[in-house]
């Protein structure tokens, strides 16, 4: 999976020159940024005319906000558009080699090919980089790191957990379990009374690596630790290597198949969008969902009460951790014409009032330190593990697509067998590594 | 290649008699556009299945290892086997109920203009909306029915079922590419002299043995040219997969063409494109074989 073996015997003729030219323009707004006139508009461009920025943010839900925001930065800063890319992929810009003035994404190991080849710029330079809770900084570290550079800062941070049915929970006189035994005894009550303990949508495999897997997995096993040593041992990971599919997720996988036993037993033809309504018609108790399932449940029924807690895989109560994701950050892309703009644009966003807004607005968590708690009260049992950074990046998220772990958990889940698609993981991970050209 | 080696016969003998030039000069712009679209993008994509490039930034040479990596992916291969099998069975499922269907309308059985203009309908739904549809039925109607008859292999879902998933895919494809291949079997028999049939009436042919030994004879071109296009239609199977079962359950119904595009979305795409690469070779190896196959029947024709 690591990209650093003999490389680079061949180049594309044109982009070397320009790469070069592109580095010096970078280094010189550095230094512009170094004297401190940043947030200020540089000589060259006061004499009016005017500058056009593009803007690439593609979140669906959330695109009409980030077009008030983006209207909101141009009535502060005149002589600056932005026009707003909301394209759905993100490759063909790099592709062409135009890309967005600056980028608002998903931090993942898709934004992390940008990160690792370069072409995201550095931006720890910049005053609200300090500003930039570092155990949230560092998880994009997780992904991928370019030397010497901090490319993302992240904006937005989600976290999930198991959303529940309070009603279901209240009637049943249910605790919120905090151990792994009092989770199955709350499954088991409610089997008893004959309610759908969990509900899961198994036809949309994300939702089982999302969940199921990510959950089960991370309050046991560190995954960006793991993964980092995974990526350190790459073809030679097996039976005896020092960590391996196989023998670290050995447990956790037991705790999935435990879960996938109180699962709705059509489970293998459901969809997100049949989880969304089930839930939202009280058709089941739990269901392990990350908080953008909230919008939707919410649109089944308004009022229904939900509540999140961190799926507890241990007997200790401390151990359990929320899963989270860097759902935004921002970046600037080094062959961007209009570095001083784009930084402009960055601070703006990254105003606390402006960054702290959105993440209330939009049951997100703000990456500054000293950010105010989450005011929705579905994600309020999530509060105190983000605020001690209880948390962790989900497991699958590690996982490149080439491995189609959400397949794989599908027919684990029917047959049962767990071990066999551990040990597959395995297989295909050291054949990824092996072949070099993936990343 | 019997179509071409036909046509090259007759541009021989045509050439001899002196073409018009201005006829090379209509192929001109279609070799250009042809080769600016085609060859050029495939031997683009050909090369780049010798690197790591993922579309941007710095790239190496890798020389043959991605193919050595394909050959020993057991997913890929499996995708291989998938697809061609689907092909196979689909393309005889079909073929025999559109000829069915296609020799039961010639006949002058009443509504049969109406009953021909229904059966087309399929063929202008899009493959991804048939599929939607199907889904459904196969995920709530089909398991509810075999609920209330007491069916029970089919009271759960066959999408969710690893053995049976890759039924729903050979049917909804057949149903979505049987009216082509009618459209084609029925100009095929109304081609067919009239006067064949009533005069194997007048010897005495029951109606099984008028279709062995005229029809079937007799648009056997038709069968040919309609099983390499359905062939090559099914090996392409994309759309109507993602609508059904996204490759699943597991990765028992993942085609060639799905695990080729998935490389354009997981930064595996030089390693996808020696995957195109030699499914583009395979495809045209079957073609030319179908082909070779049945020269003898086509030439009788």
């Amino acid at each position: 999976m690591e990209f650093d073996h003999g490389r680079c015997s061949v180049s594309p003729g044109s982009s070397r020159s320009v790469s070069v030219s592109r580095r010096s323009f970078l280094a010189g707004s550095a230094a512009l940024v170094a004297l401190g006139v940043t947030g200020c508009a540089s000589a060259s461009q006061a004499s009016g005319g005017g500058v056009a920025l593009r803007f690439y943010e593609q979140k669906q839900e959330v695109i009409a906000y980030f077009d008030e925001l983006l209207r909101r930065f141009e009535k502060s800063r005149p002589g600056i558009t932005v026009v707003h890319d909301s394209t759905v992929a993100i490759a063909p810009q790099f592709v062409r080699n135009e890309p967005a003035d600056v980028g608002c994404f998903n931090d993942n190991l898709e934004l992390a090919r940008y990160i690792k080849r370069g072409v995201l710029g550095d931006l720890s330079d910049l005053p609200s980089a300090r500003t930039v809770r570092t155990d949230i900084g560092e998880l994009t570290d997780q992904y991928a790191t370019y030397p010497g550079r901090t490319s993302v800062l992240p904006y937005s941070l989600a976290a999930a957990g198991v959303i529940y049915n309070k009603k279901i929970f209240a009637k049943h006189q249910l605790p919120v379990p905090e151990t792994w035994s009092q989770f199955v005894d709350v499954c088991d009550e409610l089997t008893k009374a004959g309610i759908t303990p969990v509900y899961a949508t198994d036809r949309d495999t994300w939702t089982l690596w999302q969940g199921l897997f990510d959950y089960s997995v991370g309050s046991l096993v560190a995954p960006g630790e793991f993964f980092h040593r995974m990526k350190e041992l790459g073809a030679d990971v097996g039976p005896d290597s020092e960590v391996s599919f196989e023998k670290d997720f050995a447990v956790p996988m037991e705790r999935a198949k435990t879960i996938s036993s109180y699962f709705n037993k059509d489970h293998a033809v459901r969809a997100y969008a049949d989880g969304n309504l089930a839930f939202g018609k009280g058709e089941a108790a739990m269901y392990l969902q990350g908080p953008w399932a909230l919008s939707q449940i919410a649109l089944v029924d308004p009022g229904l009460e939900i509540g999140t807690f961190p799926l507890p895989v241990s007997e200790n109560p401390d151990e359990r951790q929320a899963r989270v994701n860097i759902d935004l950050g921002l970046w600037i892309p080094t062959a961007s014409r209009r570095q001083d703009e784009a930084r402009e644009l960055v601070e703006f966003l990254m105003q606390p009032e402006i960054i702290n807004a959105y993440n209330n607005d939009n049951l997100a968590y703000s990456t500054l330190t000293d950010a105010p708690a989450q005011e929705d009260e579905r994600l309020a049992g999530l509060q105190d593990y983000v605020d001690r950074a209880a948390f962790y990046q989900g497991a699958g998220t590690f996982v490149p697509t080439s491995i189609p772990l959400g397949n794989y958990l599908q027919s684990a889940i029917r047959s049962g067998n767990f071990e066999g698609m551990l040990r597959q993981l395995d297989a295909d991970w050291r054949r990824l590594a092996g072949r070099g050209a993936t990343v | 290649m019997s179509g071409t080696t036909l046509y090259q016969k007759r541009r021989h003998t045509g050439a001899r008699r002196g073409v018009e030039p201005l006829y090379y000069l209509f192929l001109v712009p279609t070799l250009l556009v042809f080769t600016a679209f085609v060859v050029v993008p495939a031997l683009i994509g050909i090369f780049y299945s010798l690197t790591d490039y993922v579309r941007f930034g710095d790239w190496s040479f890798l020389g043959l290892s991605n193919y050595a990596a394909l050959f020993s992916d057991p997913r890929i291969l499996e995708s291989y086997g998938f697809t061609l099998g689907f092909a196979v069975v689909t393309v005889v499922v079909a073929q025999v109920i559109a000829l069915a269907l296609a020799v039961a309308l010639s006949r002058r059985i009443r509504f049969a203009t109406t009953l021909r203009t229904v059966f087309v309908i399929p063929m202008v739904v899009s493959g991804i909306v048939v599929a939607y549809v199907f889904n459904f039925l196969f995920s709530n109607s089909l398991p509810a029915i075999a609920t209330a008859v007491g069916f029970g292999p089919l009271e759960e879902s066959i999408l969710g079922n690893p053995d049976l998933a890759w039924l729903s895919i050979v049917i909804v494809s057949a149903w979505q590419t049987i009216p082509g291949a009618l459209l084609v079997y029925t100009a095929g028999l109304t081609s067919i002299p009239t006067d064949l049939y009533e005069a194997s009436a007048l010897d005495g042919a029951s109606p099984w043995r008028q279709f062995r030994s005229i029809t079937v004879p007799l648009v056997a071109g038709f069968i040919l040219i309609n099983t390499i296009l359905g062939v090559k239609g099914y090996l392409g199977v994309y759309d109507v997969i993602v609508g059904l079962t996204g490759g699943g359950p597991g990765t028992a119904t993942s085609s060639v063409a799905m695990t080729i595009f998935g490389g354009f979305t997981g930064g595996d795409y030089a390693y996808q494109m020696a995957n195109a690469t030699v499914f583009l070779v395979v495809t045209a190896l079957i073609s030319v074989a179908q082909i070779v196959a049945t020269r003898g029947r086509a030439v009788q024709l």
